[in-house]
C-alpha cells in the first residue's frame, strides 16, 4: 500500500515536469515577438546590422521617443481618449442598466432587445457614414470625434444589467419607503455594490479604446489629438536609428496595456465572458 | 401601511414617475441613435446611390453599387477579396482555436509556473493590433530581421506573394490566442472532475479520456469559440494596413480593407457602403449560425 502511494507522488511530480517541459516552448513562441521588440529597442544603433544580440543595451532610443517625437503628446491623447470613454460608458452604462434592472415601465424588453441587436452590427456596417457624419459637423481633429461615438455600448449595459439583476429587489423597495430618488439609489447604494462589475467594465473598455486603430485614423490628421496607436505606426523609416526609436515606441505604448492586463487580470477575464457571451 | 404605499404609487403614476425610465435611458438610446441606427440606414441609403468626394449621395443608383461589385466592372477584385478574406478567416478562425486548446489543455493540471504560463497564454488580449504589427515588421525586415537573421537570407517576405498571406495570418492568430485561451479554459473547469474519475477507474488512458471525455463536453464551447473567431476575423485591419497594404498582387487584400480604399482612397462611398452591407449579411448568417448553436447547446445540458 505504502509502495502505491510513493510511486503514485512520483507520478505526480513527473507529470508535472512534463507539463512544465511541454508549456516553455510554447510560452517561449508566444512571448517572442516582445522579447524580440524590447531588445532592438534597446540595441544601439551602430549594432543593428552587424550583430544578432547586441553585446550592451542602451535606452536613448527611449530617450528619443520622449524628446524627438510626437508620442508623448499621443500618450496623453490616448489617455484623454481612452479614459473619457471609460468614464463615459461607466455612467451610461449603469443609468441604463439601472432602468432595465430595477424599473417597470412600458415597452423596457423591446428596448432591451433592440439594443443588444446592436452587438450584431459590426464596424464596417457604420463606420462609413459615422464617418461622414462627424466630418459633415466639422468635428475631424477634435477629441470628442474619438469619444462620443463610443459613449455607451451594448456590452457594457447587458454586463451591468446581469450584475445589477443579482441584487436584492428588497433595497430598493426599503430605500423607496425611506424618500430615497432612483437616483440616489443608484449612485449611494448600487454603484458602491456593483464595483467588481464596474471594474471588469472599466479595464476592458479602457484597454479596447487604448488599442483603436482605425476610428482615430480616419478622424484626425493632426499630432494636437491623434493617439499613439497611429503615431507608432508613423515612426517606421529604414534609418538605422529610426528603428531604435520605432521599437521603443512599441515597448512605451505596450506599458499601460500590459500593465493594466496584469494588474486587471481577473476583472478584464469576467468583462471578456460577459462580452462574448452576449444575449 | 408599508405595504399599502406601493400598490397606490402603482395606480396613479405621476408624469415624472411616467418618464422617470426614459431619462435613465436617455444618454444610452442618444448614442445608438446617432452612431449606430442612423449610419446603419445610412450606409444602406448610400450603397443605392453615386457619390461625390465629400460623400454627398448625387445619383440614384439603385442596386447598380451591389450589381457593380458583386458582376460587374468591381467584380473581378471583389471576389478576389472574397476569397483572400475566406482562407484567410479560416485559417485564423482554426488557428487560433487550436492554439486556444493545446494551451489551455497543458494548463489544466497544476505544474510549478502554472500562473505564469497562464498569465502569458492570456496576454495577447491586451496588445494592439498596431503594436504587434510593427513589431512583426521588424521580425520580417528585408535586411535586419530576426527571420533572416536566423535563416541567412534577406528576403522581403511581407513583398513576397508567396510569404505575405501567411505572415498576415500568424500574426492574426497570435492576437486572437490569448482569447480563444481564456474562453477555452473556462470551458475545461466546467467539466465536472468526477467524469474524469469515473473513466480513470474504468482505466482510461490520456487520449481516450480526451476524446471521450474533453471533447464531447467542450464541443459548445470550441463551437462558440470558433463563431466568435470568425467574426472577428472577418473584421482584422490593422495588420493588413500596417503590414502589407493589401499586397502584393492584392494577395492580403482582405474584404475590409478593400471597403476601406474603397470610401477612404477612391471616394467611392456607394460601392463601398453596398460591400460594406455585403459583408454585414455575411456576419449575419454567422451570427444567427451562433445563434441556432446556442440554442441547441442549452437543450444538451
Amino acid at each position: 500500500m505504502n509502495g502505491i502511494h510513493i510511486t503514485r507522488r512520483q507520478k505526480n511530480r513527473l507529470g508535472a515536469l512534463l507539463r512544465m517541459g511541454l508549456n516553455l516552448p510554447l510560452v517561449a513562441i508566444i512571448i517572442l515577438p516582445l522579447l524580440y521588440t524590447f531588445m532592438m529597442s534597446g540595441t544601439p544603433a551602430d549594432q543593428l546590422y552587424t550583430r544578432l544580440f547586441p553585446n550592451r543595451m542602451d535606452f536613448v532610443s527611449y530617450a528619443h521617443v520622449f524628446t524627438r517625437t510626437a508620442i508623448p503628446r499621443q500618450i496623453l491623447n490616448s489617455f484623454v481618449v481612452a479614459g473619457s470613454v471609460t468614464i463615459l460608458q461607466m455612467i451610461t452604462c449603469s443609468m441604463a442598466a439601472f432602468a432595465f434592472s430595477f424599473l417597470r415601465f412600458r415597452g423596457r424588453n423591446l428596448v432591451f432587445m433592440i439594443i443588444l441587436a446592436t452587438m450584431m452590427v459590426p464596424w464596417e456596417a457604420t463606420i462609413i457614414a459615422n464617418y461622414l457624419t462627424v466630418s459633415g459637423w466639422g468635428w475631424l481633429d477634435t477629441y470628442h470625434a474619438m469619444i462620443l461615438p463610443y459613449a455607451c455600448s451594448a456590452m457594457g449595459i447587458f454586463l451591468l444589467r446581469q450584475n445589477f439583476l443579482t441584487f436584492a429587489k428588497e433595497l430598493h423597495e426599503a430605500a423607496k419607503l425611506d424618500g430615497c430618488s432612483n437616483w440616489r439609489f443608484l449612485v449611494s447604494i448600487v454603484i458602491p455594490l456593483a464595483r467588481p462589475a464596474l471594474g471588469a467594465l472599466g479595464a476592458y473598455v479602457f484597454l479596447q479604446q487604448w488599442n483603436q486603430y482605425l476610428w482615430p485614423l480616419l478622424v484626425t490628421n493632426s499630432d494636437k489629438v491623434r493617439t499613439v496607436q497611429i503615431g507608432i505606426s508613423q515612426l517606421y523609416d529604414i534609418d538605422s536609428e529610426q528603428i531604435g526609436l520605432m521599437m521603443a515606441g512599441v515597448v512605451v505604448v505596450l506599458v499601460p496595456s500590459l500593465s493594466i492586463f496584469v494588474v486587471m487580470q481577473k476583472q478584464l477575464i469576467n468583462g471578456l465572458m460577459a462580452g462574448a457571451v452576449k444575449g | 401601511m408599508a405595504q399599502r404605499i406601493p400598490a397606490h404609487r402603482r395606480s396613479k403614476k405621476t408624469f415624472y414617475e411616467i418618464i422617470e425610465p426614459w431619462l435613465f435611458l436617455l444618454p444610452a438610446l442618444a448614442v445608438f441613435i446617432i452612431f449606430l441606427y442612423y449610419p446603419f440606414f445610412k450606409t444602406i441609403h448610400l450603397s443605392t446611390y453615386l457619390t461625390d468626394r465629400n460623400g454627398v449621395a448625387k445619383v440614384f443608383y439603385g442596386l447598380k453599387n451591389y450589381q457593380d461589385v458583386l458582376l460587374g466592372k468591381y467584380s473581378g477584385a471583389f471576389w478576389n477579396s472574397m476569397w483572400v478574406t475566406i482562407r484567410f478567416v479560416f485559417f485564423v478562425a482554426f488557428g487560433s482555436l487550436l492554439v486556444g486548446l493545446t494551451t489551455s489543455l497543458l494548463t489544466t493540471k497544476k505544474f510549478p509556473g502554472r500562473a505564469f504560463v497562464s498569465a502569458i497564454y492570456a496576454m495577447p488580449i491586451a496588445i494592439a493590433s498596431a503594436a504587434a504589427a510593427m513589431s512583426f515588421k521588424m521580425i520580417f525586415h528585408p535586411s535586419i530581421g530576426l527571420v533572416n537573421r536566423l535563416a541567412g537570407t534577406s528576403t522581403n517576405w511581407l513583398n513576397d506573394p508567396a510569404w505575405a498571406f501567411p505572415i498576415i495570418c500568424v500574426i492574426s492568430i497570435w492576437l486572437a490566442s490569448g482569447i480563444n485561451f481564456i474562453f477555452i479554459s473556462a470551458g475545461l473547469r466546467n467539466i465536472p472532475d468526477e467524469l474524469y474519475e469515473s473513466a480513470a477507474i474504468d482505466g482510461a488512458g490520456y487520449w481516450r479520456k480526451q476524446r471521450h471525455i474533453t471533447l464531447p463536453s467542450l464541443s459548445p464551447t470550441l463551437f462558440f469559440q470558433i463563431i466568435i473567431n470568425i467574426i472577428s476575423a472577418f473584421q482584422s485591419f490593422t495588420q493588413v494596413r500596417l503590414l502589407t497594404s493589401g499586397g502584393p498582387n492584392e494577395t492580403t487584400n482582405v474584404i475590409v480593407y478593400s471597403i476601406y480604399l474603397d470610401a477612404f482612397r477612391n471616394f467611392r462611398f456607394g460601392s463601398a457602403a453596398a460591400r460594406s452591407i455585403v459583408l454585414f449579411i455575411i456576419i449575419m448568417i454567422v451570427t444567427l449560425l451562433q445563434f441556432k448553436a446556442e440554442g441547441r447547446s442549452v437543450h444538451y445540458q
